[in-house]
């Protein structure tokens, strides 16, 4: 199965890493907002209430989990494509596993995430941003379970959707509030209460706060031991979401 | 004679539809026996129901009813068997359009379980037993629908299965494409592989298939040998052509008392006889008219076309008012 897993993962990085777009637009994308942001939020910090430190002790890990949560999150606009050329039935009518087929589409998207991580992590050094390596160790699990779990769930919603432009638009629907309501991008601290109790309910809220928390080495936080088994019963979840809609993927 | 390779009983497929549209019943009951060893076609218009039916013998969509066996195997409960011993190339076909034909060639191969070396030998094999070594390096993106055609039908047999399934092999191909397709079919079969098509090609299902299955709204309309179904709208047409009008009066005058005779219909210079096997009864004809010194121009055996067949059974004719469906 693992063999599985690893064939359709293979062929689909190679495909992807072939797109000279990706490259550019794919994996650099994140170290533009970071450029773009970064110098802007030396002037939020000094606000009162900001948490203390330097900015981009904020922002950094802010931005790996808004990387994750975007990148995973589209992933499935690949797969209408597959599934109207047949690709994704001539991979079904094969003898592997349902589990080793959707695992090795995720794990795609897994891929890129964390190499646009690392990317993200050393040009923030440069920013100033001090980590601990098992902290960015920890961290970097912790973006693998929020990208599978983002991955598995828009696979899914496109397999039901089946087309891009209604797929765009429930995508943008829930993701966008998920991310305001997660305080990637401000801290949540400065928001009014009834924004403040409805980010209770984000669990991207929990893996923000978790990410400030790791990339300083901070593993034992409340935070943390918050975060990853929420994460962990997501990524189970939506895995078998896909795991079903596989199963009988009706084109 | 061998157990056979595929008995399906009773499949039904209903598809729940947007809100506010019926469901939409694409089979109906669909029972069907392939013989081990035969090229089995499904005939039928769009949207008759041949692309469901195929896509539920190879796993892909779940009956709502029915069940099958294939090659010993139960399709609902032993999925992974049925998919090891079946091959299926799709109406879309399904190569990933950025890679080249090899690379999908070679992906298809390893899922089928075949080592880096196996799969590059098999592959190299099929592109040389296939021709495809002109274009096998480039994108299938950039493939003509004949070429990319002929790759689906490679992915398809990589894994030497014992069933076959093809949907619509040769829909939008040229004459030569689909000779190609169609040698490449016998050939398959002559080597001990049960081929399982799709076709609303007439002289398809004809030239290729010991038995078909002509399908209508989702049900088994007629099932037999395509001789068995000609025979079923009566006989065939003896066509006599003669030197002129007078001698073609001359030959009905004398047929109409004859026992070949009883329906025929004269028009200018030719005779049309419509009697049942007409390979038997075409020499007697020759022979009556001789006796008589009456001088025949021309002959044609005309066989019944699996067309009349499709009209006799759902009142439409499949060549020229094709139904509107996906
Ligand atoms: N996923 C689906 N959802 C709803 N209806 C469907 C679905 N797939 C097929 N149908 C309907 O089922 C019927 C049978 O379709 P099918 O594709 O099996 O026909 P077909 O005989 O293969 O036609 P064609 O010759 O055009 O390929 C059609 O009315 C079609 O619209
Ligand atoms: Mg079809």
């Amino acid at each position: 199965m693992l063999r599985d897993t690893y064939l359709v993962a293979k062929h689909e990085l190679l495909v992807t890493a072939r797109n000279p777009f990706w490259i550019v637009f794919g994996l650099f994308q994140p170290i533009v907002y970071l450029l773009l942001f970064a110098p802007f939020l030396k002037g939020v910090a000094s606000t009162p209430g900001f948490p203390g430190g330097d900015s981009i002790q904020f922002f950094a890990p802010g931005l790996l989990i808004m990387n994750a949560m975007f990148n995973a999150g589209f992933a499935g606009f690949g797969i209408i494509e597959k599934m109207r050329s047949g690709f994704l039935e001539r991979l079904r009518v094969t003898p592997i596993s349902r589990v080793a087929l959707v695992l090795g589409l995720v794990l795609v998207s897994t891929t890129e995430v964390i190499l646009q991580s690392v990317l993200l992590v050393v040009v923030s050094l440069f920013f100033g941003l001090t980590v601990t390596m098992a902290g960015i160790a920890l961290l970097l699990v912790l973006l693998v379970l929020v990208a599978i779990a983002m991955a598995s769930a828009s696979f899914s919603l496109a397999l039901i959707v089946k087309d891009e432009g209604i797929l765009a638009g429930v995508t943008n629907f829930f993701q966008l509030p998920l991310l305001l309501l997660s305080g990637v991008l401000l801290p949540i601290a400065f928001a009014p209460a009834l924004i403040r109790a409805l980010s209770a309910l984000d669990p991207f809220r929990y893996a923000a706060d978790a990410a400030r928390d790791l990339i300083v080495g901070g593993s034992d936080g409340a935070s943390v031991t918050t975060a990853f088994p929420l994460f962990v019963i997501l990524a189970a979840i939506a895995l078998g979401w896909f795991v079903r809609m596989i199963r009988e993927a009706v084109a | 004679m061998s157990e056979p390779i595929l008995v399906a009983t009773g499949l039904r497929k209903t598809f729940r539809a947007a809100r506010g549209n019926p469901a939409v019943e694409a089979l109906r009951g669909v029972d069907l026996t392939v013989a081990t060893g035969e090229v089995f076609g499904l005939l039928g218009p769009n949207g008759a129901g041949k692309t469901t039916a195929m896509r539920i013998l190879c796993t892909l969509l779940i009956p709502s009813a029915g069940s099958a066996r294939i090659a010993g195997f139960d399709l609902v409960r032993e999925q992974a068997q049925v998919r090891q011993r079946i091959g299926y190339v799709g109406q879309k076909g399904g190569m990933e359009g950025v890679a080249t034909g090899r690379e999908n060639l070679i992906l298809q191969a390893r899922l089928y379980g075949m080592s880096r070396a196996a799969a590059a030998v098999r592959v190299d094999e099929l592109i040389d037993r296939l021709k495809l070594a002109e274009f096998a390096g480039r994108k299938t993106q950039t493939y003509s629908g004949g070429q990319r055609r002929i790759f689906d039908l490679a992915s398809g047999i990589i894994h030497k299965p014992p069933l076959l399934f093809l949907d619509e092999p040769t829909t939008g191909l040229d004459p030569a494409s689909r000779a190609r397709v169609w040698d490449e079919v016998r050939r398959l079969n002559a080597e001990g592989a049960t081929v399982f098509l799709t076709t609303h090609y007439l002289e398809e299902a004809d030239a290729l298939c010991g038995h078909v299955a002509i399908v209508d709204k989702g049900a088994v309309a007629a099932l037999g040998t395509p001789a068995d179904l000609k025979a079923t709208v009566g006989g065939d047409t003896i066509v006599l052509g003669f030197a002129s009008e007078a001698a073609a009066k001359a030959a009905a005058a004398a047929v109409v008392g004859s026992p070949f005779g009883a329906k025929m219909q004269t028009h200018e210079q030719t005779v049309r006889l419509y009697v049942h096997r007409g390979e038997e009864v075409l020499p007697a004809v020759l022979q009556f008219l001789n006796a008589k010194q009456l001088e025949i121009a021309t002959v044609t055996l005309a066989r019944p076309s699996l067309d009349e067949v499709f009209l006799k059974l759902t009142g439409r004719s499949l060549t020229s008012e094709p139904q509107v469906g996906s």
